[in-house]
């Protein structure tokens, strides 16, 4: 059956790519816009803004400023990290997040000398902190970046927001979007939210899962059960997890071996000068046979 | 009805997008930073509707007076009649590229220090003027032949062939 071809060769012509980062749909140049844009009267001073990303087993928290040639990142903390602290499971959960907010914001204190004068909030209460700040410096400030991801109530790059704040970092926010903040009252549950950070929703599945169906916890949980976490100790654990990145927040390098070296299986390409100066020869050559050819015609 | 002289009037092209470029405007507009004594030109940009000049200012060049959160002050040069006045006008930074018309100046001033200080470090004396270029010089040309062309005398028959 003949079928009008939809995409002509006029609907190419007129097709406007979208920018590239919007094509792989990973950019939201309405909000980038908007966070990058700095007052013209403070000319080069940098605005940062906290980077909260989610893979599908990963956290990336960074702290980055916009740049034409390109952003440049002040700090990162990844959620892969945990580990060293102590945390080896559940690290894309809500309490992770935390750990992992707490982590960059204690980091980018450390990088700027800033630790000491801003503890933050030791003790993590799930109630609403803002940094103070003191005579001496001013906080640090950054605006949160969520990327793509559909802000609800409770979503899990809040967790890492609230680790950042906790750590001592000035990011404006409000605590409508903190788990445990209820639409009907309109006011945020310290004690849920804080139930949250511990992963006290965690534990309460493990438990309703151990009395009901007790193979899916065993299927479920198998990795917790492997290290013997149980749905008691979670909170400790989290807690151990939380004094030791304030010990010590630095970041340490990876010990990695040079990626080795693949044979390659398509041409280089060639300079510009390489490339005349094969013209050059093949020229060269054309003239030496096209001088031994004439003479032997003459 | 008459054709009117608003603030935009007849400025359906000039201030029109250019062909596929619609949409959201690159970042680079919006992290450049601007100083007081700046050259800048002004170009309009249609998608931005907050801050546009006036179309007159669309393709001048002036310095920067001033800057603000969003917006810069430049200084253009307009004639009113019979004299040019240097007006101010604020315009939003996505208006705004920054001029090249001084970029070769402040190319030649770096070049030219350089050249003083080697200069002076050798004990010579330079002069960096620019010189204007000056008549082609003088060549000899090679491999001439002469060819000499004379007038063939008129053959009155032959070229009256065809109209007679």
């Amino acid at each position: 059956a003949f079928v009008k071809a939809q995409k002509t060769k006029a609907y190419f012509k007129r097709f406007q790519v979208p920018f590239k980062r919007r094509r792989e749909g990973k950019t939201d140049y309405r909000a980038r816009i908007r966070l990058t844009n700095q007052d013209k009267n403070k000319y080069n001073t940098p605005k940062y803004r906290f980077v909260v990303r989610f893979s599908n087993k990963d956290i990336t928290a960074q702290i980055i400023s916009a740049n034409i040639t390109g952003d440049m990142v002040l700090a990162t903390a990844y959620s892969h990290e945990l580990p060293r602290y102590g945390l080896d499971v559940g690290l894309t959960n809500y309490a992770a997040a935390y750990c992992t907010g707490l982590l960059l914001g204690r980091r980018v204190l450390k990088l700027l000398e800033m630790d000491d004068e801003y503890q933050g909030n030791v003790e993590a209460t799930g109630e609403d902190f803002s940094v103070e700040p003191t005579d001496t410096r001013r906080p640090f400030r950054a605006l949160l970046d969520v990327g793509l991801i559909r802000t609800t109530t409770g979503n899990n790059v809040f967790g890492a927001l609230k680790g950042a704040l906790d750590a001592g970092l000035d990011i404006p926010h409000s605590d409508k979007r903190f788990a445990g903040f209820s639409k009907d009252s309109k006011q945020l549950d310290a004690e849920v939210h804080r139930n949250y950070i511990y992963g006290g929703h965690v534990a309460a599945y493990m438990r309703i899962l151990m009395e009901d169906e007790p193979e899916k916890y065993q299927s479920h949980f198998s990795e917790y059960i492997k290290r013997g976490i149980e749905a008691d100790n979670i909170e400790s654990l989290y807690k151990k997890v939380h004094a030791a990145i304030r010990a010590d927040p630095s970041a340490k390098k990876s010990e990695k071996a040079p990626p080795k070296q693949h044979k390659r299986f398509n041409l280089k390409k060639l300079t510009y000068e390489e490339r005349k100066a094969k013209l050059i020869d093949r020229l060269h050559t054309l003239n030496a046979a096209a001088g031994v050819d004439s003479e032997d015609e003459d | 009805m008459p054709a009117g002289h608003g603030l935009r009037s007849r400025t359906r092209d000039l201030f029109a997008r250019p062909f596929r470029k619609k949409g959201y405007i690159p970042l680079s507009t919006y992290l450049r930073t601007y100083k007081i004594g700046d050259y800048v030109d002004v170009k309009v940009n249609g998608a931005v509707h907050k801050g546009m000049p006036h179309k007159f200012y669309h393709g001048r060049t002036g310095r920067v007076w001033n800057v603000t959160k969003r917006a810069i002050g430049v200084e253009v040069n307009k004639q009113v009649g019979n004299r040019i006045i240097r007006k101010r006008i604020h315009v939003r930074v996505e208006h705004v590229k920054p001029s090249r018309c001084a970029e070769e100046f402040k190319l030649r001033k770096v070049k030219n220090d350089q050249l003083k200080a080697e200069a002076k470090a050798k004990g010579e004396v330079i002069s960096t003027k620019r010189q204007p270029e000056g008549p082609r010089p003088g060549f000899m040309v090679d491999g001439a032949t002469l060819e000499t062309v004379t007038p063939i005398p008129y053959d009155v028959v032959n070229d009256l062939k065809g109209g007679y």
